[in-house]
């Protein structure tokens, strides 16, 4: 017989029970928010989406270095969460062992897959410029509703297609914008993740820029002129200290709209947040 | 949650109405609703064929390395670990094989070793479950002492007992000591005695009922699992699948980073391997000359 016995059973609809009753700990709570590092498509400049692409060797050193920025900051995260994309997953991974907590549960889930770009899946961003006009890229990229053309079902990259989603029934014809992004972050937050917080565990979410400005849209009420246009850098912890009403207790450090804080140089950061703006300049 | 899903289809379906458009010329005002995804109802599957589950020992640890007893020591692979779990991974990209569904321990080095093995089969994202039912033998107070200077202080038949008795325990560590679990913030939900140890008998106590109640159900759906984990957690393993008896498992050495792939029927009973080394009955990927040549290699830790 093993001598080792578990000290609370496994109570069926636990998540449940939890969202029902009062929450474990007061708070405040920590939430740790990552947009994996650079991949691939991002060195190529194409149109992502979910297309699973690995990270490239920069991206890889971006979320070691990130996971050594939380090890300084003294944040140990107890569960993890992040989207079926292995970009994200690599991410966690790193994180997780800079921060020695390889073993921690970690849940993946398509709800914070990063937004579906649709037809537009592979495509280059400055020759689509080239073809649609910058005016009508930035409004598939930048627009909170308007949806860029759908991928087809005959689509190598239309999810039906791909056995990660063989649990899931698409339309023929899918795309997404980041209006229908935050409609399937958004709930899967609050019934999966925001329980954790209130049980006291420190959670780091490794995700995807359009995925967390669902988040932050969420988290500082950022309205939808401001969020789609919301730069979010790859590989830069972004940390966020929530009370018992899982309101966001505003960081000194916040770089405004947001008010959780990054974590590293704040100059350097500042900077990479005007980067991303520019991937449609030539 | 239906009526949300509803009005997402409704909202999608008005949108569709739009799409006989070039998209060139109304896409600047056309507004979407929900994306319309939904989860498909489950069916019960029924396992028809035989199914795959792959056992794999973690690669070289710092502490192989350092030849010391690790346990449940939380050491990470050495870089040669790391370089054998990608080859393990290569291995089973050339046999066709890709996991469904992954399990491992708590303990960094199978994690990693899982980690690489789904980097290279492309399986990243399959679902992975990590268990502390799955961990190496625990070496009690043996633990992070050297083997050799085990052997001078013990004497080597003392020390090839503890190593390899099925159930003589080595001596226990202590409630004070930092190799106890209870000192280690992960086995929180866990009670443990006050002097704890473990042996083969014990670990194969744990690791039984994990497997039939979290592994089983996956392969009997037809899955194709792999289980990433120890020496002693992977004995206690083939020991139930191959049959093999207490004298003969205690010896038996699995090679570390190599997949071992069994395949079983839908009663779960294994369908042996003609690549089989007995007394198993899976088979090892890769090279067989070297496969029995690392299984060899295992025994000689104590030998100067």
């Amino acid at each position: 017989m093993t001598s080792i016995t578990s000290k609370t059973s496994e109570l069926p609809f636990a998540n449940l029970l939890k969202a029902c009753m009062a929450p474990a700990a007061e708070g405040p709570y920590t939430l740790v928010l990552i947009r994996h590092g650079e991949s691939e498509w991002n060195v190529e400049n194409k149109f992502t989406g979910w297309y699973d692409c690995p990270l490239s060797p920069k991206g890889v050193e971006e979320v070691i270095q990130a996971g050594k920025l939380l090890k300084e900051e003294g944040i140990k995260p107890d569960v993890a969460y992040t989207s079926l994309l292995q970009r994200a997953i690599k991410t966690l991974n790193h994180v997780q062992e800079e921060t020695g907590t390889m073993w921690i549960p970690v849940t993946r889930a398509w709800q914070l897959n990063e937004r579906h770009y649709g037809g537009l899946t592979g495509l280059d961003k400055v020759k689509t410029v080239e073809k649609h006009g910058e005016e009508q890229v930035l409004i598939w990229r930048r627009s909170y509703d308007i949806p860029p053309p759908p991928a087809t079902a005959d689509s190598p990259y239309h999810p039906a297609n791909d056995p990660k989603y063989a649990n899931l029934n698409f339309p023929e014809e899918f795309t997404e914008t980041l209006k229908t992004t935050l409609d399937r972050v958004l709930p899967y937050y609050e019934s999966k993740i925001v329980p954790d917080l209130k049980d006291g565990k420190v959670v780091v979410i490794a995700a995807h820029g359009n995925s967390l400005r669902a988040l932050v849209k969420h988290l500082d009420g950022i309205d939808e002129e401001t969020i789609p246009n919301l730069n979010i850098p790859t590989g830069v912890p972004l940390i966020y200290q929530l009370d018992g009403n899982m309101n966001v207790i505003p960081s000194e450090q916040a770089i405004a709209p947001l008010r959780g804080h990054y974590l590293g140089d704040q100059d350097e950061v500042r900077a990479r947040i005007e980067g991303v703006a520019n991937q449609t300049k030539k | 949650m239906k009526s949300y899903l509803k009005a997402c289809l409704f909202l999608s379906l008005s949108t569709l109405t739009l799409a006989t458009r070039p998209w060139g010329m109304t896409a600047l005002n056309v507004r979407g609703g929900g994306s319309g995804i939904q989860e498909k109802e489950v069916k019960d599957e029924k396992v028809k064929g035989p199914c795959t589950l792959i056992l794999i020992r973690h690669g070289e640890s710092e502490w192989n390395v350092s030849n010391k007893f690790t346990g449940w020591y939380d050491c990470p692979l050495s870089e040669k670990g790391i370089s054998e779990v990608k080859q393990a991974g290569l291995l089973l990209n050339e046999a066709g094989i890709k996991p469904d569904i992954a399990h491992t321990s708590y303990l960094q080095r199978a994690i990693k070793t899982l980690q690489l093995v789904q980097e290279e089969t492309g399986t990243m994202w399959i679902p992975t479950s990590k268990a502390w039912q799955l961990n190496e033998r625990h070496y009690g107070g043996l633990t992070g002492m050297d083997k050799v200077e085990t052997v001078e202080k013990h004497g080597a038949e003392q020390v090839l007992i503890w190593r390899r008795s099925y159930d003589i325990p080595p001596p226990p560590v202590l409630a004070d000591s930092p190799f106890h679990p209870k000192n280690d913030p992960r086995y929180a939900h866990l009670e443990f005695p006050e002097e704890f140890t473990e042996t083969l008998a014990t670990t194969l106590d744990r690791v039984l009922p994990y497997f039939l109640n979290n592994i089983v159900p996956d392969l009997k759906r037809g899955k194709t699992v792999i289980v990433a984990a120890h020496g002693n957690s992977l004995r206690a393993l083939v020991k139930h699948l191959d049959g093999v008896d207490e004298d003969t498992i205690v010896n038996l050495n699995i090679p570390t980073g190599i997949p071992l792939v069994y395949h079983l029927d839908e009663n779960m009973n294994v369908i042996p391997s003609d690549n089989g080394i007995a007394p198993l009955r899976g088979e090892y990927l890769g090279n067989q000359e070297e496969v029995r040549a690392r299984i060899e290699g295992v025994q000689n830790q104590t030998k100067k």
